[in-house]
Formats: structure tokens, C-alpha cells, sequence
């Protein structure tokens, strides 16, 4: 029993990093009804920027998580600007196109930048486990899962309750008819490449502060797929909880049925679902009108 | 000027060519190919058997996503299949090469099905991250199930041999490989001309307008899916053969962007196009050696050193710029400047 506790607990903490990763997806699906193919590698770009920040002497968390912050709705706006707002009105097949190429730019070069060796981040909160009970977590894993928590509830706040969020479902609904009521698609779609950029630097710097920085963070933008499809592509919240499922089955996977399926039993499992239920389990159907 | 753009029939529609000339020009390129191993050395050869053995593949790819309008990010996967396939049959089961070669494709189409049936309830993006996870699983099930595969070790793979004749070494080697793309060519320029060439490109433009049509999407969809896997699998088998030892490393994700770069940089759905693509990919690294040694020893040891960052960050900046500045690739920059000659004084 304590084995399988084990494991959930640790699922939960790598289901974090899934879900703030889905839910970069799921922000600019839904404003923009595209994938960032990029999204990992942008998380990978935040993170040794944010070592750059971390190194630089006197420097305490809360400035650092300012200085980052500041950083990624930068980048993320940069990228909206130079990339992706020259290629509206393009086939989708282009503009996700065009994310594959910025993906495979930006990993070249932060590689060439900054070399590949795995470096050990800075730990500001020490190295000390917390204990709750049975359980002992480190600092970085509640970072994670309290950054986790704190973007759900906001996110599912921003969409529910403030007017930029109500417009990006109107834009992620019908773009044209959007346009018409009044709404600023343009600056919907830049939000939306903000928005997902701190996500991003939320989740690389969660994925420093538990392991190390390393060139593998921008792996993690491939295996949040999983996340994302079982969450449904548009539901910014179902990929929170997406990410959280697919952190526990593949720690269950690979503790109980053998060390090679903890890294495909992610996409073994969307496979499935993806057969059985199309848009996720909380997508909204698209339904076709000739 | 000459104007033969009008065609008064269905027959000349779908002609294979509509110009008697291209015929000589086929048969002058060909020629020329086949002198090649007299003008080139062992790289050189190396490097266009490389090109012609990843036009097959590229060819399968681009009738998937540019004539039938199905993204894949999981070429590789099928790759793979392809060349392990190749490895186990000729190894382990003692079937003759040649056999082997088509096997391979036809193992990858069967395992296309996999990826195939999901998509017929899905569509763009879902799919495309279907075919990724594809990938991820079948790298997996090759370095797992180690009795069948040697596991990450790799595999050494025998010599193409056709009834007896050896096709040991590089200008052998060359012209299998140069036979093998010409009939992969006449396939698919052949299929694209037929019925079920112009039910891919229908259902690529609009699915519902197709089915209304009576086009079963379900049927085509499946076999896009299953010939691109067996070009691939064959492309595979074909890469198995030239390198003679193969393993999971070399056929990492970064293949299928690298694919995927060669059919959006050589113009989506034209075959011209697929080969023209997958040469300027290929020979990109060696031009850009080329363009910079005249920059000094800073360069070349950077090169040398992260040559693989150098490569991919080149594949992300070409993909870029065609999709940018010519989306239509360069089968569109030759249609632009063949017209701009024919029409010359005239032309604008």
C-alpha cells in the first residue's frame, strides 16, 4: 500500500508539469484553434533564462519569479508578434508548420547559447523534505503543485467570470462573427501567446527547481500531449486534471507492469481514448455544418 | 509564345504528360543520373544515393499530407518499422533481399492501421499528435522487445543481393538505389492521375463536399495512410541497406520534422517538388560547409562540434522562410520562372 501511495504522490508532482504544459496548449487552442508545437521548447528557453536571472548575485525567489514573469509575457508576445500574427488567414496546416520550425530554432539555440550539459539550479527554498504526515515532499514539488492549483483556479476564474476571458471563447468559438461583435481577435491572440508563455515559465521553473536544467525540459513539450488530448484541446482546466491522470497512470505503469511502459503508457492511453471519445474527455464536440 | 494550358478532354487531363517533350527530358535526366558515378567520388555518390533513397520516403509523405491533406508527425515510426524489418527478414528469416525490400513495405502499411484507424474519427491536429505518440511507442517496443530486435544495441544488415548479383559498395548501391525512385515516381505519378489520386485530392480540399460526392472517405483516408507507410517502409529498408547497420538513435523525431521540412520546401503535393525538397534538405548542411569555410577555423570547429544544432536550426529557419516567402515551395518557384521564359517578352 505505502508502495502504491508512493506512487500516486509522485505521479501527482510529474502530472503537475503535464498539466500546466496542457494547459499552455489548451490557452492558445482556444483563442487561436491551433497547437503550439513550440510550447515545450519555450518552456525550455524560459528555464535557462530564468538560471540567468537565478545566478546573478542577491537574487531571492520573489524577484526572480517577478523577473521571469516579465520575461515570458515578453516572449510569448514576441513570438505572437514576429511568427504567428504574419501567417492569419493561412491554412492550418502552415501555421502549425510554422511552429514545428520555431520549435526546432528555438531548441538549437538555447543548445548552442548555452551549451548541453545538465546544470544544477539554485534551490531557494533548501533541499530540506516537508514532511505531511506519511508523506515527504520536497520544496520544488509543492512549488509545482501549488502553481498547478493556483492557474487552475484562475484560469477557470478568468474564463468564467473576467470580459478578456468570455471574449476568447466568443473568438475560439467563430472568429468572424467575434471580429463583428467588437472584439480585438488580434490582441485575443496575443493574450492567449502571453498567457501560455507563463504557463510555460511556471512549469520550467517547477521542472528546475525538482530536477536539474537540462536541454530534456523541452521533452516535456511532447510528452504534455497526452495531458492535452485526454483533457480535450480546448478545456483549459481539463488539461490541469488531464495532466494529473496521465502523471498517475505512467508512474503506475511503470511501477507495476515494467520499466519500459512508463513512457508510452501516456500515449498508449490517449490512443484509446482518442478511439473511443474523439475530442477528450471535456473537448467540446466540433460539429460540422455543409 | 506557346499556350498548351487548354485541354479538350478527359484523357488529356489526366495524361501523364501533356507535353511530348517531357518525355526526352525524362530520358536526358536519367542519362545524366547514370553518368554521375563517373564524374562524382565515393561522398559525392554517397550523398545522392542519401537523396534518392529519402525521395521515396518523402514521396509516401507528401501524398499523405499534400495530396490527401493528412498531417503525420509519425514517418519516422514507419521508417523504422521499415529498415527493422528489413533486418529481420534477411537475418533472422533468410528471405532474399529484394523480397525483403517490399515486405518491409508492406509490414509498414499494416502497421499504418494503427495510426490509420484513429484517424478516421479524427481530424488535424488530433491526428497529428496520434502520429507522434505512434512514434514514441513503436522506439519503445523496438529497444523492449530485445529477443526479436537486439534491443538498443542495433543490427548489422546484409548487402542487397538480386538473384545472385551483389550490389556490394557505392555505384552499385547507387543505381539500385536510382531504379528503386524511378518506379517509385512512375507509381505515384500514376496514382495520382488515377481515381483514387483525385479522391485524395478531393477529400484534401473538402471532406464533406467529397463524401457528397461519393467518395468514401473511410477507404481513402485508410489508404493514404497505408501507401505512404509502405514508401516509407520501403524508404526504410532502402536506408537499412545503404548504411548496413542500423539502430534506434538514427531514426529519432527529428526525421519526421526533417520529412515534413522536405515536402513543405519542395511544394506540397508535387512530385517534382518531394525529390527537388529532399535534395536541397539534404545537401543544406554541405552548402552552407561550403559557404562558410571561407569564414575561418571559429566556424568550422563549430560546426564540427554541434553540427546537429547547426542542422536543425537550419531546418527551422527554411521551414520558415518558405512558408513565409513562397509557400508553394520551390515546385512553385520552377512553375514562376518556367512561365516567366515561356512568356517572355510579354511576361510580367
Amino acid at each position: 500500500m505505502n508502495y502504491f501511495m508512493n506512487l500516486v504522490m509522485s505521479g501527482l508532482v510529474i502530472g503537475t508539469l503535464y498539466g500546466m504544459v496542457a494547459m499552455g496548449f489548451a490557452i492558445i487552442y482556444r483563442a487561436t484553434g491551433m497547437v503550439n508545437f513550440a510550447q515545450g521548447e519555450v518552456m525550455m528557453l524560459i528555464a535557462y533564462m530564468s538560471y540567468t536571472f537565478a545566478t546573478i548575485p542577491g537574487m531571492t525567489f520573489i524577484p526572480l519569479l517577478a523577473c521571469v514573469l516579465v520575461a515570458s509575457i515578453v516572449l510569448g508576445l514576441l513570438i505572437e508578434w514576429a511568427f504567428i500574427r504574419p501567417m492569419l488567414g493561412e491554412s492550418m496546416f502552415s501555421r502549425v508548420m510554422v511552429t514545428i520550425g520555431l520549435a526546432v530554432v528555438i531548441r538549437s539555440t538555447v543548445i548552442l547559447i548555452w551549451g548541453v550539459e545538465p546544470t544544477a539550479f539554485p534551490r531557494p527554498f533548501g533541499n530540506a523534505v516537508i514532511r505531511f504526515g506519511d508523506m515527504a515532499l520536497y520544496p520544488g514539488q509543492i512549488f509545482a503543485l501549488i502553481s498547478l492549483a493556483v492557474l487552475s483556479l484562475a484560469m477557470w476564474l478568468f474564463f468564467r467570470r473576467s470580459r478578456v476571458g468570455i471574449a476568447m471563447r466568443a473568438t475560439s468559438n467563430n472568429e468572424t462573427t467575434a471580429l463583428l461583435m467588437g472584439i480585438n481577435v488580434k490582441r485575443i491572440s496575443a493574450i492567449a501567446w502571453a498567457l501560455s508563455a507563463v504557463f510555460a515559465a511556471f512549469s520550467g521553473l517547477a521542472f528546475c527547481l525538482m530536477f536539474s536544467l537540462e536541454p530534456e525540459i523541452s521533452q516535456m513539450g511532447l510528452r504534455g500531449f497526452p495531458a492535452t488530448i485526454l483533457g480535450g484541446l480546448d478545456s483549459v482546466v481539463g488539461g490541469a486534471f488531464g495532466g494529473l491522470v496521465i502523471g498517475v497512470v505512467e508512474n503506475l505503469a511503470g511501477g507495476y507492469l515494467g520499466r519500459g511502459l512508463k513512457e508510452i503508457a501516456g500515449f498508449v492511453l490517449i490512443i484509446v481514448v482518442l478511439m473511443i471519445k474523439p475530442y477528450g474527455l471535456f473537448g467540446q464536440r466540433e460539429i460540422e455544418r455543409v | 509564345m506557346r499556350s498548351r494550358t487548354y485541354q479538350n478532354s478527359y484523357a488529356s487531363l489526366v495524361a501523364l504528360s501533356s507535353q511530348p517533350t517531357a518525355w526526352v527530358w525524362g530520358a536526358i535526366g536519367i542519362l545524366v543520373l547514370a553518368l554521375m558515378p563517373t564524374l562524382f567520388g565515393s561522398f559525392g555518390l554517397n550523398m545522392l544515393t542519401a537523396i534518392f533513397v529519402a525521395s521515396i520516403g518523402v514521396l509516401g509523405l507528401n501524398l499523405l499530407s499534400g495530396v490527401a491533406g493528412q498531417i503525420s508527425l509519425g514517418h519516422a515510426g514507419f521508417l523504422l518499422i521499415g529498415a527493422y524489418a528489413q533486418a529481420i527478414l534477411t537475418t533472422d528469416y533468410k528471405v532474399p533481399t529484394l523480397m525483403a525490400i517490399f515486405l518491409s513495405g508492406f509490414v509498414a502499411a499494416v502497421a499504418s492501421l494503427v495510426v490509420g484507424i484513429p484517424s478516421l474519427r479524427l481530424k488535424g491536429l488530433y491526428l497529428a499528435i496520434t502520429t507522434l505518440a505512434f512514434t514514441f511507442i513503436v522506439r519503445h517496443i523496438v529497444l523492449f522487445a530485445e529477443g526479436i530486435t537486439r534491443g538498443s544495441a542495433g543490427m548489422p544488415v546484409d548487402a542487397l543481393t538480386i538473384f545472385g548479383f551483389s550490389f556490394k559498395g557505392d555505384v552499385r548501391f547507387y543505381y539500385a538505389a536510382l531504379v528503386m525512385l524511378l518506379v517509385f515516381i512512375l507509381i505515384t505519378l500514376n496514382l495520382m492521375r488515377s481515381r483514387i489520386g483525385r479522391a485524395w485530392l478531393a477529400l484534401r480540399d473538402h471532406d464533406i463536399a467529397a463524401r457528397a460526392m461519393g467518395i468514401d472517405l473511410m477507404r481513402y483516408k485508410l489508404l493514404a495512410f497505408m501507401v505512404s507507410a509502405f514508401y516509407t517502409g520501403v524508404a526504410g529498408a532502402m536506408v537499412a541497406l545503404q548504411t548496413r547497420f542500423i539502430n534506434v538513435d538514427t531514426f529519432s523525431i527529428l526525421i519526421s520534422i526533417e520529412a515534413l521540412a522536405m515536402v513543405i520546401v519542395g511544394g506540397m503535393g508535387r512530385v517534382h517538388g518531394a525529390i527537388l525538397g529532399t535534395a536541397l534538405i539534404i545537401l543544406l548542411p554541405e552548402l552552407l560547409n561550403l559557404g562558410f569555410s571561407a569564414a575561418g577555423d571559429n566556424f568550422k570547429t563549430l560546426m564540427a562540434d554541434r553540427i546537429y544544432e547547426v542542422k536543425g536550426m537550419m531546418y527551422g529557419i527554411v521551414i520558415l522562410l518558405f512558408l513565409r516567402l513562397e509557400p508553394e515551395g520551390m515546385a512553385g518557384i520552377w512553375r514562376k520562372s518556367k512561365r516567366f521564359w515561356v512568356q517572355w517578352p510579354l511576361s510580367q
